[in-house]
């Protein structure tokens, strides 16, 4: 399958920086670190333990403040910068554009896979009743979990529970979807089938998707694959099998 | 069903801790009031047991009379003032006051006298005198008393010779289920409340005139009309205004309504904290579902919205469950001859004020929603 990729990135992040902690126990996350996101790609961001890989998806996806730097984001025509935004707008630009996934499922215990869905339509206000009901189980169809559509976490095992992760983070129809280490509590086998999702989500839906993971396995199947070390991003030749972008 | 209902069922084990503190408090709240009413209900014991239909008859006592016990002699002349009123009966006396028991074991107490007409139709006789008692009690100088005082007031039983006020009487029966909170019910008629009363009692008067009114309505109009007429020297309440009057009366009096008080802010700050912190932990609990919302762009409040739908059903639920104890509690005080008067409005009040309880430990465990970030979610 080719990724479907047009010429223009629609989040960019420009000259990143990110530093914790004060006087001698400062330490730079993120340095000038610039990179876009193409629509209908599936991009890889990896690095050692403490690279940082986190707090770049963290700003990117609008919920850590850089130091400097700007995230450029396609909106409705324009591009605008993303924490140039009061909290409330950015907490409605995500709601608009942006999906998670974890790797901890967070799932709430008490609701079937159903309505883990459901929730996010109806309180996000994209769909109420029946229609939410019907994107739902429209979403876990093509995720191959209608059976398991009243079941809750409990009764699913850890690749159905990601499964549903993926869904509740896609049933919006978002722009972007970052997503956290979301194969590494599964087996390759499950987390196989997670990482052609996500990859599906991105080629079919023209979703911009950005994985943070350890997993080396996972990098045949993406369009992009950066690398973070010491706060520096660069990108890295695709083993064979994965798709370039540039 | 509700997400937050569905989770209460989900996690009930979790969220059992603040429904008991809820039923806790409900069952508390209750109670405490329902055996305050029941205890004050002796006090108006000389209203509600009387032969009469509460809601036709009219009390006339001297001016601004709170409580039954505490009703000054009146001019018998006031009659006039009644009678000839249309759908107003002649009105007939009821003498009551307090009198000096002297046991025949030795030893006082202070009693309070009933003196009432006897003969059939008598508005104001005890209704749970035997015809035979009323008969007997014609006779000048016998009483009647309750079973639950005769060891109290020295009395083995019928034929025993105590004196009120220095005046020797004669038990000739008992009663039974009048019981008293201070002095002892004597019941008699009212010639021999007059002679033991003596000049307790001007001549030609009486402590209480009681009419019968053809309906309730009228009952309450004529009341209504003699206190504005006559407010300067006499009152006028329905049976029904007099009897919670006196109820009344007493509660503020004793300020046992501020015992209650205490005990049921007691009662409802345990329950809020339990509930409180059931809340709080639970929402704890679930700060990473919850986390992963606010990353997606569910606005905050929709959450703090689920908490305190959440605290409303703990309230339900709680107030549901405390409904059986209440009642099983109050069987087993009726048992015990307490009575618990759990009256609709008791019910209403507790409930409506645990719910308000739940819904303040729910508004205090919305902090732990202010503190759930998305950012934790990638720690």
């Amino acid at each position: 399958m080719s990724a479907s990729v047009s010429t223009n990135p629609t989040l960019r992040g420009v000259s990143l920086t990110r530093t914790y902690g004060d006087g001698a126990k400062r330490r730079a996350a993120l340095r000038e670190v610039s990179l876009g996101l193409y629509p209908g790609q599936l991009a890889l961001l990896m690095g050692p333990s403490g690279s940082g890989k986190s707090t770049l998806l963290a700003v990117l996806s609008g919920l850590l403040e850089p130091d400097s730097g700007h995230v450029l984001a396609e909106d409705r025509g324009e591009e605008r910068d993303i924490w140039s935004m009061t909290s409330k707008q950015r907490e409605e630009f995500r709601l608009r554009t942006t999906g998670f996934v974890f790797q901890g499922y967070n799932l709430f215990p008490a609701l079937t896979a159903r309505q883990q869905l459901e929730i996010v339509l109806k309180w996000g206000g994209y769909a109420s009743g029946g229609e939410a009901r019907r994107q739902a189980d429209a979403m876990l169809d093509k995720l191959g979990l209608s059976a398991n559509r009243h079941k809750k976490p409990a009764q699913l095992s850890g690749g159905e529970k990601q499964r549903v992760a993926i869904g509740r983070a896609l049933v919006k129809n978002p722009l972007f979807v970052f997503a956290d280490e979301p194969t590494s509590a599964l087996d390759w086998e499950n987390g196989q089938r997670v990482i052609e999702m996500l990859r599906d989500a991105a080629h079919e839906r023209g979703a911009s998707i950005l994985v943070v993971s350890h997993d080396h396995r996972i990098v045949p199947f993406v369009d992009v694959y950066y690398h973070l070390e010491d706060g520096h991003l660069e990108e890295r030749p695709l083993t064979p099998g994965g798709h370039g972008v540039h | 069903m509700s997400y937050a209902l569905q989770t209460l069922w989900h996690e009930r084990q979790r969220y059992a801790s603040g429904v008991l503190a809820v039923t806790f408090s409900a069952v508390l709240i209750a109670l405490q009031c329902g055996l305050l009413l029941g205890l004050f209900k002796i006090t108006s014991i000389p209203i509600d047991h009387t032969s009469s239909d509460l809601d036709h008859t009219i009390w006339i006592g001297s001016t601004a009379v709170q409580s039954v016990d505490l009703g000054k002699p009146i001019p018998e002349s006031f009659t006039t003032r009644i009678a000839g009123l249309p759908g107003i009966s002649m009105p007939e006396q009821y003498i009551v006051n307090y009198g000096n028991f002297t046991k025949p074991t030795g030893g006082t107490e202070l009693c309070f006298l009933l003196g009432s007409r006897l003969d059939d139709g008598g508005l104001a006789a005890a209704d749970v005198l035997s015809p035979e008692q009323r008969a007997g009690l014609t006779e000048p100088f016998t009483i009647i008393i309750d079973q639950s005082d005769a060891k109290r007031l020295g009395i083995a039983g019928p034929g025993a010779k105590p004196k009120i006020n220095g005046k020797e009487v004669t038990v000739i029966g008992m009663v039974s289920g009048l019981k008293t909170l201070a002095a002892p019910w004597v019941f008699c008629s009212t010639h021999t409340a007059r002679q033991l009363l003596g000049h307790l009692l001007p001549p030609n008067h009486t402590t209480y005139l009681l009419a019968r009114a053809d309906t309730p309505a009228r009952a309450k109009e004529v009341a209504t009309q003699l206190r504005e007429q006559y407010g300067s020297d006499m009152t006028a309440y329905t049976a029904h205004d007099f009897s919670s009057g006196s109820r009344w009366y007493w509660l503020t009096r004793t300020k046992a309504g501020i015992a209650i008080g205490y005990a049921a802010l007691l009662g409802l700050l345990v329950g809020a904290v339990i509930t409180y912190q059931t809340l709080y932990s639970a929402t704890a609990a679930s700060a990473k579902e919850f986390a992963i919302l606010l990353a997606l762009g569910i606005p905050r409040w929709r959450i703090s919205v689920m908490v305190m739908a959440q605290s409303f059903w703990v309230g339900i639920i709680g107030i549901l469950l405390s409904y059986p104890v209440c009642l099983l509690l109050r069987e087993a005080a009726r048992a015990g001859s307490v009575d618990v008067d759990l009256r609709w409005e008791v019910l209403a009040g507790t409930s409506g004020v645990t719910t308000v309880m739940a819904l303040i430990a729910g508004t205090l465990a919305l902090r732990s929603v202010k503190k759930i970030e998305p950012m934790d979610l990638l720690r």
